[in-house]
């Protein structure tokens, strides 16, 4: 894939009419009041089976309600390190909602509420779909009704590699004896274990490493996402942390010419072992939720927004065995 | 439209394409059988474009039907186009290889380009003309081939609200991915623009707009900073410039294509005059237009342009008077042997 690619133009200024302009209005146009009033059986599934997930009054992402009795997926890194949660399904707030159980590789969490009696979604039997078919996710939401934003499946299933590799999110001292830790990336793993400037690096999933070029090699087939025990030294003290590995292209603020047009897109938007592809338009917050079909089906989970054109869902298959892994876990 | 014999031919040539796709590669004594069959089968404006909005379960599946049927066709013919620096896209409009841009991806007249087919097939071609005051661009596969395309729609026959798709390599070619199809309406209708709710993005550039009877309609141009407002260049543009872009001009003043400035032409030799006349080149930068038209070092130019070299300033005020990107052919003599060598100018 080509590193750069051709920007579209800014438009020069349009808004002065000129003879012959026709213009649509608003509520004609794909996702105005008009059309999307047809997606009303969807809209309804939505209502009933997907949830807005908010710490105090901001909602942060969306949600996919698996069981009756409370148990919802979202997207892990928008409810990361929220101490208290609160999910609405339907027209009912519940609130201390706890996050269950993790998957750091699809970047998905599971949440339990304190209810009862919920509607889960009913799964497509798959997400391999052709493209053109319509798809309906969650648009922006009150507290008593979801709104239904609508869209085409636009692109073929995939992985979506980690931007630039997978990377522990840290800079190592030059010239120093072994691997000694200069600074710590603040978004990324190693910051959330607690590494330090300072620690030296012993060994990676229990593989004594001394070199750059070791850990180089260790690092080369690893996935965004996975978790990596690191083994330091602090202080003279020997100690083990669990650390995620990030994108290294999402530790970095640098935003492209594309990502500038691109308005608000999710953090995380790399390194998916396997999505579908769709184009409707969102933010960051309208992530987490159910991706349905026109049977109002569940065909995935929307994982990303990532950029103007481009938006992610785990496909159905895969949700369902994350859905059982992580209830499974959360059990434990 | 019933093709006519003729038009074949035509089009070799660089004219308009009129012929029908599947009617092209027929042999004539079958068209007489097929003909009454394709009329039936000619393309109708689908109903649901005539609703204000779709109504019921039946509209949005009759889209989605309509957009599934006509996409694959649609998607074979759109290409990546890589210019080098980066990439955008395009999409082939006759089985020659004739490839409709915009002018800002083309970036000028008689470049070099590579243009990436669908399944990652990588062609040479090279960019005609353009108009640069509106974004459209004509590219040219110079590889021999027959190549999927698209039919356009010439009577420009698309009303505002008509449901379109887009395509595009948005953000660059990715084989696993292909390109990026996106449904929405037209929106606004202008002139020399067309606005849907199909969003792009940097590499959709060039790329096509279809509507549901899988027939071109725009060329995806602009973007606006509210993320409904993607911009294309109507068709019925490229076929009000469509001569002028075959013979490769470069027509307007911007702003989507800076025009070659006379003077700023690079050849990319050093000579010395020769005692018995002519200039002895005595160096070839490396990448130069002269050194890939194949000049060497000791050969002896003779003639530009049929215009005689006598001193190195003849040289410099003959090029003075040209821009990158204009032909030009020397005269020369390879070891006593005389010949001519046909070259662009480049930019320096």
């Amino acid at each position: 894939m080509n590193a750069r690619f051709f920007p579209i133009l800014l438009a020069l200024d349009l808004t002065t009419a000129s003879y012959g302009v026709q213009s649509l209005e608003g509520d004609l146009r794909k996702n105005g009041d008009a059309v999307v009033s047809i997606f009303e059986d969807q809209r309804a599934v939505l209502q009933r089976s997907s949830a807005v997930i908010r710490e105090g009054r901001k909602d942060l992402c969306y949600g996919v309600v698996i069981s009756a009795d409370g148990y919802i997926l979202t997207k892990a890194s928008e409810v990361q390190k929220i101490s208290s949660l609160s999910v609405i399904v339907n027209e009912t707030k519940y609130d201390n909602a706890k996050v269950v159980a993790t998957d750091p590789t699809w970047d998905v969490a599971l949440i339990k509420a304190d209810a009862q009696g919920l509607f889960p979604v009913s799964y497509a039997p798959s997400a391999d779909l052709p493209q053109g078919t319509w798809v309906v996710a969650n648009g922006a939401s009150s507290t008593t009704r979801r709104r239904a934003l609508v869209g085409i499946i636009s692109a073929k299933p995939r992985e979506i590699p980690a931007s630039g590799g997978a990377a522990l999110g840290v800079i190592l001292k030059k010239d120093s004896k072994g691997l000694e830790i200069e600074a710590v990336n603040e978004k990324s793993g190693a910051q959330e274990a607690g590494l330090q400037k300072g620690d030296q690096i012993t060994a990676l999933d229990g593989k004594k490493v001394s070199k750059i070029e070791q850990m180089a090699e260790f690092m080369k087939d690893k996935k965004a996402g996975a978790l990596v025990k690191v083994s330091i030294k602090r202080a003279g003290k020997e100690q083990e942390l669990d650390v995620r590995l990030a994108a290294k292209g999402e530790l970095f603020d640098e935003k492209s010419r594309n990502d500038q047009m691109s308005g608000r897109f999710s953090q995380r938007r790399t390194g998916f072992p396997r999505v579908i592809q769709h184009d409707i338009l969102g933010n960051e917050e309208s992530v987490g939720g159910p991706l349905l079909d026109l049977e109002g089906r569940c065909i995935g989970m929307n994982i990303a927004r990532a950029d103007r054109a481009q938006s992610f869902a785990i496909p159905v298959e895969d949700l369902k065995i994350l859905a059982e892994q992580l209830t499974k876990n959360a059990a434990h | 439209m019933i093709p006519s014999a003729g038009l074949r031919d035509a089009e070799q040539g660089g004219k308009l394409p009129h012929s029908d796709p599947e009617m092209s590669n027929l042999h004539p004594i079958l068209l007489l059988v097929i003909l009454p069959v394709m009329a039936l089968a000619a393309p109708e404006r689908p109903y649901f474009n005539d609703k204000k909005a779709p109504e019921n379960r039946k509209d949005l599946e009759a889209i989605q039907k309509t957009l599934t049927s006509v996409l694959p066709k649609a998607r074979e013919a759109t290409v990546c186009i890589d210019i080098g620096e980066g990439s955008g896209s395009g999409v082939i409009v006759s089985a020659e290889g004739l490839v409709l841009t915009a002018a800002h991806v083309a970036g000028g007249v008689g470049k070099e380009l590579t243009v990436i087919l669908e399944d990652g097939k990588r062609l040479k071609a090279e960019s005609m003309g353009l108009v640069s005051t509106t974004d459209c661009a004509m590219v040219r596969i110079t590889e021999k081939g027959t190549y999927p395309f698209v039919m356009m729609d010439r009577e420009n026959s698309t009303k505002l609200g008509d449901w379109v798709f887009s395509l595009g390599h948005s953000g660059g070619f990715d084989k696993d991915r292909g390109s990026v199809v996106r449904l929405g309406r037209l929106v606004r209708m202008a002139e020399t623009t067309i606005q849907s709710d199909c969003t792009l993005i940097g590499g959709d550039s060039g790329g096509p707009l279809f509507d549901l009877e899988g027939r071109l309609i725009g060329i995806h141009s602009r973007v606006g900073e509210v993320l409904a407002q993607n911009m294309h260049v109507p068709i019925q543009e490229f076929l009000t410039h469509w001569d002028e872009m075959t013979r490769g001009e470069f027509v307007g003043d911007g702003p989507f294509a800076k025009k070659p400035e006379t003077g700023k032409g690079f050849l990319g030799l050093a000579t010395e005059p020769r005692p018995e006349g002519g200039l002895k080149v005595t160096k070839v930068g490396r990448e130069s237009p002269a050194e890939k038209a194949g000049v060497k070092e000791g050969d002896v130019l003779l003639k530009l342009n049929g215009k005689v070299l006598q001193s190195r300033e003849d040289l410099q005020n003959l090029l003075k008077e040209m821009a990158p990107g204009d032909k030009m052919a020397l005269e020369l003599l390879k070891k006593g042997k005389p010949e001519t060598l046909e070259m662009k100018l480049g930019e320096r």
